[in-house]
C-alpha cells in the first residue's frame, strides 16, 4: 500500500505541470523520438529534457535508445493508477453507504 | 464540486432521519457498520460537533486495533448534516493524509420512503501536493482526468 501510494503521488507529481502533460497527450497518439518532442514545446532542449527525465522517473513514460535516437513510449498503466484511486474511493463510499443502509433498516423494522 | 475530483453518491434509505442520524452519531452504532466485516471497528472519538473529534480505529482481529480516521467535523447540522475532514486531525493539527485530503459531507433530508441520504467527498486538488516553483503554472486536474480517461479508453479500443 505504501508502495502503491508512491507510485501514485510521482504520478501527481509529474502530472502538475502543462508541458508534461501535453507530452503525454503527444505520446498518447504514438511513440515519438525526444528531438521530434522538443520541437513541438517553446523552450530550451535542457529545459524539455527535464520534463522528460520526470515523466520517466514516475514510471509515465518509458524511453528507448536506437543509435542516435532515443525514443518515448506512453506507460498506460501507470496512467491508470489515477483512475484506479478515484474508483477505489467510491467503492469505499458505496459499500459504507450499504453496510448504514442495512444496519438502519435492519433496526428500523425489529422496533415495528 | 469538480466531478473529477469529488464524489457524490445518493440514495434513499428506508428509515427514518433521526435512525440514520443516529446510527453516524452514536459511537456503539457507528462501530456495527462503519468497517467491512470482519474487520472490527473502535470509535475512539465521535464529538458530533462543528471542531469535533472524530477518530477511529480498526482491527483484523478484534485484538489489536490499528489507526483508520483522525479527523475533525467541520459542520454538524442536528439530524441534518455532517461534514468532517481529515486535513486536520482531531487535535487540529494540520495533517498530509495519504494520498489526498478529504472533505466529506453527509446530508440528511425527508424522502416520503424515509431518508435521502446524499454524500459528497471533496478530494484536495493532487497538484497542491506537488506545488513546487518548478512545476509552475497548473490550469485545472479535471481537464487532466478526462484526457486521461480518454486516452485510456482509446487505447482499450485499439
Amino acid at each position: 500500500m505504501a508502495q502503491y501510494s508512491a507510485q501514485l503521488d510521482g504520478v501527481f507529481v509529474a502530472l502538475a505541470d502543462p508541458t508534461r502533460r501535453a507530452v503525454i497527450r503527444r505520446l498518447g497518439q504514438a511513440p515519438t523520438s525526444v528531438g521530434e518532442l522538443a520541437r513541438e514545446f517553446p523552450m530550451t532542449l535542457p529545459s524539455f529534457l527535464k520534463h522528460v527525465r520526470t515523466l520517466e522517473a514516475n514510471g509515465l513514460i518509458r524511453t528507448t535508445k536506437s543509435g542516435r535516437v532515443r525514443t518515448c513510449v506512453l506507460d498506460r498503466q501507470r496512467l491508470a493508477l489515477v483512475e484506479d484511486w478515484l474508483a477505489e474511493q467510491r467503492r469505499v463510499w458505496a459499500e459504507r453507504t450499504d453496510r448504514l443502509e442495512q444496519f438502519v433498516t435492519d433496526r428500523t423494522e425489529g422496533e415495528q | 464540486m469538480n466531478p473529477d475530483l469529488d464524489l457524490t453518491l445518493q440514495r434513499v434509505i428506508r428509515a427514518p432521519r433521526a435512525v440514520v442520524w443516529r446510527a453516524w452519531t452514536d459511537p456503539s452504532q457507528l462501530e456495527q457498520w462503519w468497517v467491512p466485516a470482519p474487520a472490527v471497528a473502535r470509535v475512539d472519538r465521535l464529538e458530533a460537533q462543528p471542531g469535533g473529534a472524530f477518530v477511529t480505529r480498526i482491527s483484523d482481529d478484534g485484538v489489536e486495533f490499528g489507526p483508520h480516521m483522525d479527523a475533525a467535523f467541520l459542520v454538524v447540522d442536528d439530524r441534518e448534516r455532517l461534514v468532517f475532514t481529515n486535513a486536520v486531525d482531531s487535535r487540529w493539527r494540520p495533517t498530509r493524509p495519504d494520498p489526498i485530503a478529504m472533505v466529506a459531507e453527509i446530508v440528511l433530508r425527508d424522502h416520503p420512503d424515509g431518508t435521502d441520504y446524499r454524500v459528497v467527498v471533496r478530494h484536495g486538488d493532487p497538484a497542491a501536493r506537488a506545488r513546487h516553483e518548478e512545476l509552475g503554472f497548473f490550469d485545472g486536474w479535471g481537464a487532466v482526468t478526462g484526457q486521461l480517461a480518454a486516452l485510456v479508453e482509446g487505447a482499450a479500443v485499439r
